[in-house]
């Protein structure tokens, strides 16, 4: 396998502001590399020193074989995060404009179709909804078949059935051979659409692998969500481990119990315990662990470590245990 | 050359759909000759400001097409393209940021154009200004239109959103407008302010057409060429130099 994107310690600073810190990835021909983090995590940042819109301090940066200065433009598609077209042309106007950008572009009309617009061609941008215009604006990258594609949050403000066709367009593309760097805050999409996933905070890579082995390594166990008022110290008997979640930071909503490590078949002996103690619940609900929970997890330990460092604890230098743990996934 | 006819398509298409921009570009330059041209009017035989024959002011009437339109339009483009990441966009493209503005700078002149045949026919109209139809004002526009989008261009990169890009082309244009011999002659100046008239490219601008155009100019020749062409060829180097300095200050990264 040939790297497509290869960086190497990308530093960026904009002031006192550190959007990379050291940031490392490579992504491979073919592959389809989700980016996920929280805002301000540095995942725009590292999009754009990719594709050569911001020039990293320090550090390497090639793709396509090449720096990303010089890398050939016909070979390479890109959608920004708050890309915003001439308003006052159609969506096909605006994919023949792009198109035209470029020596041997695709039928504008194809990619119209490709995004699910031919029925609002003749609109103008401005006057699609929110959802339709990312669709244009994803097919504005599109336009010249790249081999490399960069999608900042493609689908943002998309509906279900639009985000579907984009999904199923990424899918397609990668089944050609496309090779896609996609920053998102969806988890579904991330793991319904990237063969790795890297999970970017505070501007370096904390963890990078397939979605199974994240979910594996960092998600914890499956979950048993008991909605109930009652005091978790009433599940003291039971032979699983109880949590409250946390405060308004969990999946869960805080007036549950979380009941870890359950089986499914085990759910049964639970709902025993429940009416033998006579606990009152209003639902029951079980789910394996996913990529939200890995996110949940690796985003809150990054916060605690840079809370531990700005309150002068040890800390460490940032190179957590987390990074080497997500390499080896 | 098929990037510059994209670009320019789009900026043409975007232009003439936005049906208020279109109304005042072409509004503007006809309420001013309304106003100075109609309504003022000049008195050669008299004091005040407008003491030339009309044909002397013709000029000054192109040169606020000339001059504001490409400053005003380029400046809040670059700015609109900034603000809704155009250029992020375009970077990532075969598109040079020459093409860019060589396609904005295209749309601009048909635009300018267009409203520099309507002023000439309404000064001529409405003033009575006898002026000679020298194929030289098709170059002096053109070179004057790449001069001014090459500024306007700089003025929307250096400027932090529309309303700055807005406020500084007004702000350059109108000093420009008057102090560059087009309203105001030489002689109703200080002496001290002459050197300061001859570093604005609209001076020269405003000599070579009143050479080219009014029969009564006195403009001088430089260094014994004729004046209409000499102001031409001082014209296109400073649009030269403005045009790459607008092409290079055009945000390609942030």
């Amino acid at each position: 396998m040939t790297a497509v994107v290869d960086a190497t310690d990308l530093e960026k600073r904009y002031g006192e502001t550190v959007a990379l810190s050291g940031a490392s990835l490579s992504v491979e021909s073919g592959e389809v590399f989700g980016l996920i983090g929280p805002n301000g995590a540095g995942k725009t940042t590292l999009v754009r020193a990719l594709t050569g819109t911001t020039e990293p301090d320090t550090g390497t940066a090639r793709i396509l074989g090449e720096s990303p200065a010089a890398v050939d433009r016909d070979r390479l598609g890109v959608l920004p995060q708050e890309f915003s077209p001439p308003a006052r042309l159609s969506a096909r106007e605006l994919l023949s404009y792009y198109a035209g950008l470029y020596d041997d572009p695709r039928d504008p009309d194809d990619v119209l179709a490709d995004v699910g617009l031919v029925d609002a061609g003749e609109t103008w941008y401005e006057d699609l909804s929110g959802g339709q215009q990312r669709r244009v604006c994803v097919g504005s990258a599109l336009v010249n078949d790249p081999d490399l594609l960069f999608l900042d949050e493609p689908t943002t403000g998309i509906d279900p059935a639009g985000r579907r066709t984009v999904w199923g367009l990424i899918e397609d593309l990668a089944a050609d051979g496309t090779t896609v760097v996609l920053t998102t805050h969806d988890m579904a999409e991330a793991e319904r659409l990237a063969d790795r996933v890297g999970l970017l905070a505070d501007g370096s890579l904390v963890a990078q692998g397939t979605p199974e082995a994240l979910v594996r390594d960092h998600g914890g166990s499956s979950r048993l969500t008991i909605e109930t008022a009652a005091d978790p110290a009433a599940f003291a008997d039971l032979e699983y481990p109880v949590e409250r979640p946390n405060q308004g930071r969990g999946r869960s909503p805080d007036s549950a119990v979380v009941v870890r490590d359950v089986d499914p078949a085990a759910i049964g002996t639970v709902v025993d315990y429940l009416e033998a103690r006579d606990i009152e619940y209003t639902e029951l609900s079980w789910a394996e662990p996913d990529l939200e929970d890995v996110y949940l997890e690796l985003a809150d330990t990054t916060e605690r470590e840079r809370t531990d460092r700005l309150g002068g604890g040890d800390g460490g230098t940032g190179e957590s245990d987390l990074a080497q743990a997500g390499e080896t996934a | 050359m098929g990037r510059v006819r994209a670009e320019t398509s789009a900026g043409w298409r975007s232009f003439v759909r936005r049906r208020t921009a279109v109304f005042f570009t072409f509004f503007f330059p006809v309420i001013l000759i309304v106003i100075f041209g109609a309504l003022i009017r000049t008195d050669p035989a008299g004091g005040g400001l407008f003491t030339e024959p009309a044909a002397f002011y013709v000029p000054g009437y192109l040169a606020v097409v000339v001059l504001f339109t490409p400053l005003s339009r380029m400046g809040s483009e670059v700015a609109r393209h900034r603000e809704g990441s155009r250029f992020e966009k375009l970077a990532t493209t075969p598109l040079t940021r020459g093409e860019w503005l060589l396609a904005q700078t295209v749309v601009n002149a048909a635009i300018i154009g267009l409203a520099s045949l309507l002023i000439l026919g309404l000064v001529i109209l409405l003033t009575g200004a006898e002026i000679v139809f020298s194929p030289l004002l098709v170059p002096y526009v053109l070179v004057g239109v790449v001069c001014f989008c090459g500024v306007g261009a700089m003025l929307g990169s250096y400027t932090d959103s529309q309303d700055g890009a807005v406020a500084a082309s007004n702000g350059i244009g109108l000093p420009l407008l008057f102090l560059s011999e087009t309203f105001v002659s030489l002689e109703q100046l200080p002496g001290w302010f002459e050197p300061l008239v001859n570093l604005s490219p609209l001076t020269y601008f405003a000599r070579g057409v009143r050479a080219a155009t009014y029969s009564g100019s006195e403009t001088p020749a430089v260094a014994g060429v004729d004046p209409a062409l000499a102001n031409l060829a001082i014209l296109a180097v400073l649009a030269v130099v403005a045009f790459a300095l607008g092409a290079r200050s055009i945000p390609q990264t942030d």
